[in-house]
């Protein structure tokens, strides 16, 4: 006999959540095998893992390593439903588009990636332009991409200042407004962030998704 | 007591007369563009040659900044002389890795094996010989990257963190190669005259490894350097400094065979006391204030680190080239009581 809907969605979110990525896959074609929607394996099984994940990082029982192996995980499992998936977006439904990088001068990203699977999870359409990343590339690919929300990250305080440059370069293109700015990494603090002018800090990924969100309005009635 | 004096007498827990003002260097920066156009000594060609990267690292302590001369200025050179590329930065920017060796820890026999007779591994223990010569009392801070730093920067750091996990076997390998690398860095180092060690680890911390590996993999590593430094020299001065938050690992923080602890800003000083009992302490001037805050903030900040109990007073973390040095000033200032 084959499975319920809800106990496949369970064991998807279980294997992201008990780091089982190899054992996903296999759970993920069962998923698709039995004829559920793809959709909701994904924001039902694979997100709601992450997400509990998210909660166990928060209160200190899982660490970055863990939270890495957890987002391997899903990903595997998002590589088996995401071909399934409608082709179209629902008609009317806004897709937020985020730049995220870690400025000039800085190469540790380990913070970005998880920020940046964190944001993905929550389904930000992400634009990852990696490391030591020269300023002006940040406000090109906002413009480009016309992106709601550019994450910027630093591990070095040598580095900070290129955050506030990015800032004021948005100002001066008059970008400013229409671009939320968040900022995170080792030394930063809401006190930076205040004084550069940014629009968020966060300390971590987990913090990074709710900040995010309230900073598009995503999730809020137009 | 001179600087040299009351340092080391600090780091052993023995009388001072008062306490030590000192940054380290590495990734505790300590060089900031105001020093560098005052003296006409600027990054990256104080990276490259010895006798820059002395004069450099004697003109902090020239200008009232700190009590200790520091080499190097950069976390880069022990996973360059392991086969990394690197971008030797500007003169805002400290030198950083941007080509890394190594695919997994399973490759790691294709890394280079540290030469410190070449490259800026001898720039360095030059410098320290420079310094050593000139014989003013004051400390000689050298610094190291820690194990899990430079492993995670000769490849791709998520794959490594991964790995710490999926390939235990070959990653004790692999940290015990490299960790083997750096200890003939710090061996030189003190070889060269170095008066006290500072190893950073700023990529093993507690808050992305957790306890288990925290213990597993930093703990282990960082010991076995040591270990390996006082080889040559049973009872030289070491001190680790611990990037972010510590509450997930005071226990295992307590195995760590340093002579002092330094720690970032975020954790406060009588914290850190209430765990780490009688051990000597060494902070944490907030780096984003001294390069943003005044002199009369730094002073107070300064006089509550002293009051919390304090050991040797530094900044928190590497100081922000945009520093004003009146600021850094400051502290050394409201250390030594003047005005």
């Amino acid at each position: 006999m084959s499975k319920s809907k809800e106990e496949l969605l369970k064991q998807l979110s279980d294997c992201v959540f008990e780091m089982e990525d190899e054992e996903i896959i296999s759970v993920a074609q069962e998923y698709l095998d039995a004829g559920y929607d793809p959709l909701e394996g994904i924001t039902e099984g694979l997100v709601d893992g992450m997400n509990r994940a998210g909660v166990m990082y928060e209160e200190e029982e899982y660490f970055i390593t863990d939270l890495l192996i957890c987002s391997d995980a899903m990903y595997n499992g998002l590589d088996i439903l995401k071909p399934h998936l409608p082709q179209k977006n629902l008609e009317g439904e806004k897709t937020y588009k985020c730049v995220i990088g870690v400025v000039e001068g800085d190469t540790h990203d380990i913070g970005k990636n998880l920020v940046k699977i964190m944001l993905e999870t929550a389904g930000f359409e992400m634009y990852d332009l990696g490391r030591d990343v020269p300023l002006r590339n940040f406000i090109d690919k906002v413009k480009k991409v016309d992106a709601d929300l550019v994450c910027l990250s630093t591990l070095m305080t040598t580095t900070m200042p290129g955050m506030k440059k990015v800032v004021e370069m948005l100002k001066e293109e008059n970008m400013y407004e229409n671009t939320k700015v968040m900022i995170g990494g080792g030394p930063i603090s809401q006190t930076y962030c205040d004084k550069i002018d940014a629009n968020g800090y966060s300390p971590n990924a987990v913090e990074a998704v709710k900040l995010a969100k309230l900073l598009v309005g995503m999730g809020i009635p137009a | 007591m001179n600087s040299r004096e009351r340092l080391l007498s600090a780091l052993k827990g023995n009388k001072v007369d008062r306490l030590p003002c000192i940054c380290p260097g590495g990734m505790m920066n300590m060089i900031i563009t105001e020093l560098m156009e005052k003296t006409g000594i600027m990054w990256p060609d104080a990276h490259t040659d010895a006798n820059k990267m002395a004069d450099l690292a004697m003109a902090v302590y020239e200008y009232g900044m700190f009590e200790n001369y520091g080499v190097p200025f950069c976390m880069t050179i022990e996973v360059e002389s392991m086969g990394a590329g690197i971008d030797m930065g500007s003169k805002m920017f400290e030198p950083h890795v941007v080509d890394y060796v190594i695919d997994s820890v399973s490759d790691y026999k294709k890394l280079k094996v540290t030469d410190v007779n070449s490259g800026r591994a001898k720039v360095t223990t030059d410098a320290i010989s420079i310094l050593k010569n000139k014989g003013h009392g004051v400390p000689i801070v050298g610094n190291l990257s820690g194990p899990i730093s430079v492993a995670s920067s000769l490849m791709e750091p998520v794959t490594f963190y991964k790995e710490l996990r999926r390939k235990k076997e070959d990653v004790h390998e692999f940290m015990g190669f490299v960790t083997n690398q750096i200890i003939e860095f710090g061996q030189a180092q003190v070889k060269a005259g170095a008066d006290v060690i500072v190893i950073s680890d700023p990529s093993g911390t507690g808050e992305i490894l957790g306890p288990k590996y925290f213990e597993e993999y930093a703990v282990k590593y960082i010991n076995m350097l040591i270990d390996g430094i006082r080889e040559v020299d049973e009872n030289f001065p070491i001190i680790v400094h611990i990037c972010g938050q510590m509450r997930s690992v005071y226990c295992e923080i307590k195995e760590l065979k340093a002579d002092a602890f330094s720690f970032d800003t975020v954790v406060g000083i009588k914290e850190i006391r209430e765990h780490m009992g009688d051990k000597i302490l060494m902070g944490n001037i907030s780096s984003f204030a001294l390069e943003s805050a005044n002199e009369e903030k730094i002073k107070k900040m300064t006089e509550n680190a002293i009051n919390s109990g304090i050991n040797i007073v530094s900044p928190a973390c590497g100081l922000g080239t945009q520093s004003p040095m009146k600021n850094i000033q400051a502290i050394l200032k409201t250390v030594k009581g003047e005005d």
